[in-house]
């Protein structure tokens, strides 16, 4: 744990880009290779777990199950991936930092927080007076709904039927002819 | 010269382009391949004069566009869709692609208003702008990229309530005018149009540019434009390999004329790298982005918003500073954009948010916003400075009241603000007391711009501005500007039609001053 805990202050000096990276992100280019440097380690993956599973708790809904969708690496290999390794690295950097913050306050890591405390937590740092604490709780809740709305077999049970182009035989007009002057 | 006449793009790409130095010469640089660029491209082509495009981003033909919002950030936008302000709660969109924004923007065209090119005239000395001056161009543009009204049903079922909601309150609605032909309704103008109706740069303008002999580089990154006893003469740029990111072609590019149109954030950043044009001490400055709010209003029945024209009607009532500074639009939306433009809590309410999805819509709030920003590049990072200027967040609640009035007199069983935290509005005796509350602070809001502009600002004087009325920068000779970086202020509306009608007045600019 303190291997890997980020030192406050460094923390806070590095917020305009982790905020920035955090709250902005909603690109999935699938084409990307998995590198080592955007693996999430165990502990960021027991994060971004503990995130998806807070926040798309499925049981008793027509939603698809996050447990059986590929979201975690759709995260690293499509999200992580894509983006500039210092935006990548504030991103990680703020995973931690908010786990850290779990514990000052829980006495334990984010990832093992009961959910209803998980959850309470996210909700209070969206409605923090801390910048940094409301950048997180809605970039790392994005990060993670992105991943998983992103898959398209999660778009069926609400009604959207994604691409139609092509299933409703649309021709395409091709370039438009230049203007005869 | 070479002429293709077949109407395609000549386009070289990294895969194309052969390692090492390569070396060319032309009569005139563009770059950039969006609006400026490519109006810019044809224009000056027609006129028998060589021009090499320089295009940052890939080449990416209509029939790979994916219809998904996700893989279209990655493939078609800057910085894969994540570019934003450094306080990261405003998202500021840009396509990065051959055609530029024009490829993935909804289309929606406005004329300048004559508010403010009157208001140019006045405090920026632009008193070649007049509306006289202006209006064949913008009946220019409107033929050549068929910019037209709304057909009857070029609409979407969410637009169809809105305009309920409208009617109940009498407020007029302003019918969307686009720059697309036989729209095929599908929804998917951010995603790009698979089926090529949206008249977007890649289908127009630059294969017409191609037919004269253009010559477009993808995935080629200007560095420098180079000067010489005050005159612009070409440019240095590197090709990159768009999967590996790895430089692959240096390329040197000689001319004596160069159009600058990459666009209001790395417009400014080609001269600070190149050390140029910045004797007024306002390349970057000015920034203004039109920031953005999506309200989502949920209804008691299913409404299947996800396709249709992506924007059917605007409200432009309070649209002028004095009016109110805020514009509405309404936009259609995939689930995507959904899953994070309301906080409705973490959790169940989120999932019973989502689970609602086809019962929602969304009418976008958009500002008028002071050019107060600013875009810097140091030590290699990219930084866009910009903070809501807290007379334009009044506006901003302004815009959100009146937004939420509508979607409830549109029917609307409660409404979700874009906060970072749980912000619902549950009935309409709420709306005030809630938004009135708001306050302008970082990290808060959900914010989008699609409209970023003002960074190297046009006016008489030397001293204050960065291009001259003709579009020449005052510093360096023969070397133009035709993007949205132009504008002096903000105007409240979507720029493109501007852009557009500015560009085509620029190259005509170009010509008198060189070719005749």
């Amino acid at each position: 744990m303190k291997n890997t805990m980020m030192n406050r202050r460094a923390f806070i000096k590095t917020v305009s880009v982790i905020t920035a990276a955090v709250a902005s992100i909603p690109s999935i280019s699938m084409a990307r290779l998995l590198t080592d440097s955007s693996k999430l380690t165990d502990e960021e993956t027991l994060i971004f777990t503990k995130i998806l599973a807070v926040s798309l708790p499925t049981q008793d809904s027509t939603l698809v199950d996050p447990n059986t969708l590929p979201v975690i690496p759709t995260l690293e290999g499509a999200l992580l991936a894509g983006m500039e390794p210092h935006i990548r690295q504030g991103v990680r950097g703020g995973a931690l930092y908010m786990s850290n913050e779990a514990a000052v306050k829980y006495g334990k890591p984010f990832h093992v927080l009961d959910d209803a405390q998980a959850t309470q937590f996210l909700d209070e740092w969206g409605d923090s007076d801390a910048v940094p604490q409301r950048a997180l709780a809605m970039g790392l809740k994005k990060l993670v709904l992105l991943a998983y709305w992103a898959i398209p077999s999660t778009w069926e049970p609400i009604g959207y039927d994604g691409p139609v182009s092509d299933k409703w035989g649309i021709p395409k007009l091709g370039n438009t002819p230049e203007p005869q002057s | 010269m070479t002429t293709n006449n077949k109407n395609t793009l000549n386009v070289h790409t990294a895969s194309s382009i052969a390692s090492g130095t390569l070396s060319l010469t032309a009569d005139v640089i563009v770059i950039g391949s969006g609006a400026g660029g490519a109006i810019n491209a044809y224009e000056l082509a027609k006129q028998g004069k060589k021009v090499i495009v320089l295009e940052a981003g890939p080449y990416v033909p209509s029939s790979e566009f994916k219809e998904m919002m996700a893989v279209a950030m990655g493939k078609l936008y800057e910085e894969e869709g994540g570019q934003s302000n450094t306080h990261g709660d405003i998202t500021v969109l840009q396509g990065k692609c051959v055609g530029g924004s024009t490829v993935v923007n909804a289309a929606l065209c406005f004329r300048t208003p004559d508010y403010y090119l009157k208001k140019w005239q006045k405090d920026f000395g632009l008193t070649n702008l007049t509306l006289e001056t202006m209006v064949p161009y913008f009946e220019k543009v409107e033929k050549n990229l068929h910019i037209t009204p709304n057909a009857a049903h070029e609409t979407s079922a969410g637009a169809a309530y809105i305009a309920k909601g409208l009617n109940k309150l009498d407020i007029n609605i302003g019918n969307a005018r686009r720059n697309i032909k036989d729209c095929a309704l599908t929804g998917f103008c951010f995603s790009g149009c698979k089926t090529d109706r949206k008249q977007s740069m890649l289908v127009t303008y630059l294969p017409w540019a191609c037919n004269h002999g253009a010559q477009i580089y993808a995935d080629t990154r200007v560095t420098k434009i180079n000067t010489e006893n005050g005159s612009v003469t070409g440019v240095e740029a590197e090709v990159v390999d768009p999967n590996t990111k790895a430089k692959k072609t240096h390329l040197n590019v000689t001319a004596p004329v160069v159009v600058l149109a990459a666009g209001p954030i790395q417009s400014p950043i080609i001269l600070q790298q190149s050390g140029i044009c910045n004797s007024s001490g306002q390349v970057g400055k000015n920034f203004a982005c039109h920031p953005s709010l999506s309200v989502t209003a949920m209804f008691n029945t299913p409404i299947n918003d996800s396709h249709g024209a992506t924007h059917s009607l605007y409200v432009d009532e309070h649209t002028l500073p004095e009016d109110g500074g805020y514009l509405l639009l309404n936009a259609i939306q995939e689930p995507v954009e959904a899953s994070f433009q309301a906080e409705p809590g973490t959790g169940k309410p989120y999932v019973a948010y989502m689970e609602q999805y086809r019962n929602s819509l969304r009418l976008i709030t958009l500002i008028h916003d002071k050019n107060v920003g600013e875009v810097t590049f140091v030590d290699g990072v990219k930084k866009i400075i910009y903070e809501v200027d807290d007379h334009d967040f009044d506006a901003m609640k302004a815009g959100l009241k009146y937004n939420a009035r509508i979607l409830f007199a549109a029917g609307a069983d409660h409404v979700y603000l874009p906060t970072s935290n749980k912000s619902i509005i549950q009935t309409e005796a709420d709306i005030d007391p809630v938004i009135d509350a708001l306050k302008n602070e970082p990290a808060r809001y959900r914010y989008t711009s699609f409209h970023p502009q003002g960074t190297c600002r046009m006016g008489a004087d030397p001293k204050t501005t960065v291009v001259s009325p003709s579009g020449e920068t005052h510093d360096i000779k023969r070397l133009y500007i035709a993007d949205a970086s132009l504008l002096p202020t903000s105007i409240g509306y979507n720029p493109s039609e501007t852009v557009y009608a500015l560009s085509s007045y620029i190259a005509d600019q170009i010509i008198a001053q060189n070719y005749r």
